[in-house]
């Protein structure tokens, strides 16, 4: 098993290409092209640990934390992480409601007004012990409220008992 | 212009329709729409791709002029890139390099592959009218999902199970009432006895008081009080024959509804458990079901006993004086509101208690079968801490909700004590001002139904509580009972005889529409055919049995089986001739034998004895001390990995099935159990379809095709010889099982030695 490429600092300098193509130029020379960021714990530790994959899905390297990149580098990670990623964020629920089982949630969300449902409520919103929840909807899609202290009473009221 | 009733997942947009009708070209036809429902930016907003038979039109306020146009001719590559959380429709045309034209989330992913393949394939040439066919399919497939809940419907236009039954919980839950109709009956006839028999004591009282004991009147004194105490003979002893009916009819309705969320739980597919835990299963037919056979009882009977009641005290109150009883009816305005808020304020928290709970469950569930994991790794205390965390959140929300619930009945009991004291203050002076108008009997009396009266009101009060709580335990066994169970459309068709033919068409399937886990398998294995199954972890091997046993069967494309898509043939008549031996064999808390005999329940002794004997587990199973009497403990406790696995090939042996499929079966055994196996599997397999996921090659060797899957594709296909001459995949992966087999029989002999 050789032995992980961990990038940190200024050991790699790290560019865009198209679209969600990154290059890689270490400091010892190694080049590593049309790699793609993907988060190793897109839940717990957005910013920590993005593996870059070749067009094989073979790992070339490990960036531990974002934020120790040179702000170029960084950013251009971040650009394509946030294409990847679609996980609204929740900021208001404007409306819940339930029938047969099935929730439906009008939203507001960081990327505009939503609305979606939720076929199993008991498995579908998971709650994290810091306060973010998680929800997948009946199409497999993902959001994320930030914190439930950040919500306004009305929102928190109306989710409440589904949490 | 662009019809209306075209082939769309939602109607176009106005805009877009009137933008991309006056597009058309000459002899244009469009033939499908696709509304998205994010702009290429990421954000929630209007999109749409309009496919014609000439070109692609993608409408995004982000392509210059609102459009992007993509004629199929042109097309080198479309494909839909997958992401997380969303999904770009990217297309290159010839000569330039490829470009998001379409981003959506997951919604109309299917779709969009759909319109990608379309594309490409008619810039290759392909048939517009047999392209266009395959979309239509993709869309019908897309109609299999309730339009109304989202519930996936085992058969496009189905009725959705949950959708179309409109009737309320009640009626649900009346078919395990109505049996003990009966009894309950009998029980209420006996309830309004004894409440009609409670009533009467006051009224005695009231006699005493007023009359005997003034008039110092003996013998009636003793006449009433032996009326008063065959009045409570009869009243207690016909309480206790109520008391026993009743415990009989409880018990008779929760069992009633463990074996129904059962019998579900069985026939649910497998799907259903990759999402929910076991433990959130066993809470509901264990737990809820009690709670909601409680609730049952308490309406159809204490209800309507203390509503009866209640109007009986009201009438005899209101006959004896008017005003008292108007006074004692003072604080129930307050106890109905009261009500009314309590019950808001508590359902959520029965909501929370039922998910901490769940959660507890889940851990029980999934920790105590691991319990020599946790022992190897010394991770008790960390079992401990982690249980303990999880019972903590439950405790939590239950105080919450012992807070709310011993509040509220203190608060009512405290308003009707009030109303008490009103009595006695009004009451007291009414008596010592006109005693012609109020006794002290009467009073007494009045003060004794007041009391009475309560009850109903605090029971009533309180109904909601209960009505919360079992609320919660209905709906959530409503998820168990009413979920969509495995779709058997071809109930009744019959397998009578497989000859074993197994042909794959275009079969695509993706467990949760992210990941594809099986891209266009296209495979013929002919009757009799042994293949072998190869490929790294994760490849998509077992997903493929799993879609041949119908574990999952909403797949794009077809499996047939003799010619016959198994989608129509009955599920149960199709799966028993199928031999299925897992690489973990599950053993059940039972005796060998009847772990042999659970593929034949009917069979006799000597069937089982010898399918033991073609397994190779006879030998071991006879030098047991209790021989085929030997109980397991949980999950086949008691025997090694290998005589468990020779036990699942016994009962894939007695079962005589015409389709084999094992799923790694020698993987986790020693080269000498693995000989005994071996030599089981050739005994099994032979004039039968065998299809084999193996990585040794001491099992591929015996095959006469060889399958080589990757990353959810067929990559290659064909004999061991031909594969190995073509030096692709296969070969490597036999390349470096050799290195690994040759390591592993050194390391072996080392030991030996």
């Amino acid at each position: 098993m050789s032995e992980r490429t961990y990038i940190e600092y200024d050991n790699a300098r790290i560019t865009r290409l198209d679209g969600l193509a990154l290059r890689v130029e270490m400091y010892d020379g190694r080049v590593f092209e049309n790699v793609e960021a993907r988060r190793l714990f897109p839940i717990t530790g957005a910013s920590r640990y993005i593996t870059l994959l070749d067009e094989d899905g073979v790992e070339q390297a490990v960036i531990r934390n974002l934020k120790n990149l040179e702000p170029d580098s960084r950013k251009a990670v971040e650009e394509t992480l946030a294409q990847y990623y679609l996980v609204p964020k929740i900021t208001r629920v404007l409306a819940c409601t339930e029938k047969y089982g099935k929730l439906t949630l009008k939203v507001e969300t960081d990327i505009g007004e939503h609305r979606f449902e939720i076929k199993h409520v008991n498995t579908d919103i998971k709650v994290l012990f810091d306060g973010r929840v998680f929800i997948t909807d009946s199409s497999d899609n993902r959001y994320e409220i930030p914190g439930l202290r950040k919500l306004d009473k009305k929102s928190l009221a109306l989710l409440s008992p589904y949490l | 212009m662009i019809p209306e009733d075209i082939l769309s997942t939602a109607p176009l947009p106005e805009r877009f329709a009137s933008q991309a009708a006056a597009m058309l070209l000459e002899g244009e036809t469009p033939l499908f729409t696709i509304v998205g429902d994010l702009d290429l930016k990421g954000r929630y907003n209007e999109s749409a791709l309009v496919v014609t038979d000439r070109r692609t039109l993608a409408f995004d306020q982000y392509h210059a002029g609102g459009v992007y146009v993509a004629e199929h001719a042109q097309v080198d590559k479309a494909f839909v890139k997958r992401m997380y959380g969303n999904a770009v429709l990217r297309v290159a045309l010839r000569g330039e390099a490829p470009r998001d034209i379409f981003r959506f989330t997951y919604s109309v992913a299917s779709l969009c592959d759909a319109a990608a393949l379309f594309a490409e394939n008619i810039a290759g040439g392909g048939d517009v009218r047999q392209e266009f066919d395959i979309v239509k399919a993709t869309f019908d497939k897309k109609k299999s999902f309730c339009p109304k809940c989202g519930r996936a419907l085992g058969q496009q236009g189905a009725a959705c199970i949950s959708c179309t039954s409109k009737s309320t919980l009640v009626r649900k839950f009346a078919k395990y009432v109505r049996p003990q109709l009966k009894l309950m009956v009998l029980c209420l006839a006996l309830s309004l006895v004894t409440t009609a028999m409670a009533l009467a004591p006051p009224y005695v009282t009231k006699t005493l008081v007023d009359t005997v004991i003034p008039n110092k009147d003996l013998n009636a004194l003793l006449m009433l009080v032996a009326i008063l105490l065959s009045v409570y003979i009869v009243q207690y002893t016909i309480g206790a024959v109520r008391g026993y009916f009743m415990r009989i009819a409880g018990d008779r309705i929760v069992a009633g509804l463990r074996n129904d969320i059962y019998e579900k739980a069985q026939y649910l597919p497998l799907s259903f458990y990759d999402k929910t835990s076991t433990g959130s299963v066993i809470s509901r037919v264990s737990g809820d079901t009690s709670t909601l056979q409680a609730f049952m009882l308490r309406i159809t009977q204490e209800a309507i006993i203390q509503f009866f009641l209640m109007i009986g005290i009201i009438v005899i109150m209101f006959l004896m004086n008017w005003k008292l009883t108007l006074l004692s009816l003072t604080p129930i305005p307050l106890v109905v509101l009261g009500a009314r808020y309590f019950g808001k304020r508590i359902a959520p928290v029965y909501r929370k208690i039922w998910r901490r709970w769940a959660a507890v469950s889940s851990i029980l569930t999934d920790t105590l079968p691991g319990v020599r994991v946790i022992k190897s790794f010394t991770g008790e205390q960390r079992s401990a801490e982690k249980f303990e965390s999880y019972n903590n959140e439950w405790l939590i929300e239950d105080r919450k909700a012992a807070k709310l619930s011993n509040i509220f009945p203190s608060a009512v009991t405290f308003f009707v004590t009030c109303g008490s004291l009103l009595i006695w203050g009004f009451g007291g002076k009414w008596v010592i001002q006109s005693p012609q108008n109020i006794s002290v009997g009467m009073l007494v009396s009045f003060i004794s139904y007041a009391a009475m009266f309560y009850g109903p009101v605090n029971f009533f009060a309180t109904l909601n509580d209960t009505y919360q709580n079992s609320l919660t335990s209905a709906q959530r066994i409503l998820d168990v009972i009413d979920a969509e169970p495995e779709a058997d459309f071809g109930k009744g068709n019959l397998v009578k005889k497989v000859k074993g033919k197994i042909e794959f068409r275009n079969v695509n399937f993706s467990f949760d529409r992210i990941k594809k886990a099986l891209t266009n398998i296209n495979l013929v294995i002919e009757p009799g055919d042994i293949v072998g199954i190869v490929g790294t972890t994760g490849s998509g091997k077992s997903t493929l049995v799993n879609l041949i046993m119908r574990f999952y069967d909403a797949y794009e494309g077809e499996i047939l089986v003799d010619g016959v898509n198994i989608k129509e043939l009955d599920l149960e008549s199709y799966r028993s001739k199928i031999g299925y031996v897992q690489q973990e064999p599950i053993m059940f808390k039972d005796t060998v034998f009847r772990n042999i005999a659970f593929s034949l329940p009917d069979a006799d002794v000597e069937q089982v004895i010898h399918a033991a004997d073609v397994a190779n587990a006879h030998s071991f199973i006879a030098r047991l001390p209790d021989g085929y009497d030997t109980m397991l403990g949980e999950r086949g406790v008691g025997l090694s990995g290998g005589e468990r696995q020779r036990l699942s090939i016994a009962r894939a042996v007695l079962k005589n099935p015409s389709l084999l499929i094992f799923d790694e079966a020698t993987a986790a055994v020693d080269s000498e159990t693995e000989h005994l196996i071996q030599q089981a599997i050739e005994r099994l397999i032979s004039g039968r379809t065998t299809l084999m996921i193996a990585h040794r090659l001491s099992t591929l060797r015996k095959a006469n095709k060889i399958v080589v899957v990757d990353k959810g594709e067929i990559v290659e296909f064909g004999s061991h010889d031909e594969l190995m001459a073509l030096k692709g995949k296969y070969f490597k992966l036999i390349e470096i099982q050799s290195m690994s087999e040759k390591i592993r029989a050194g390391k072996e002999a080392e030991r030996f030695e």
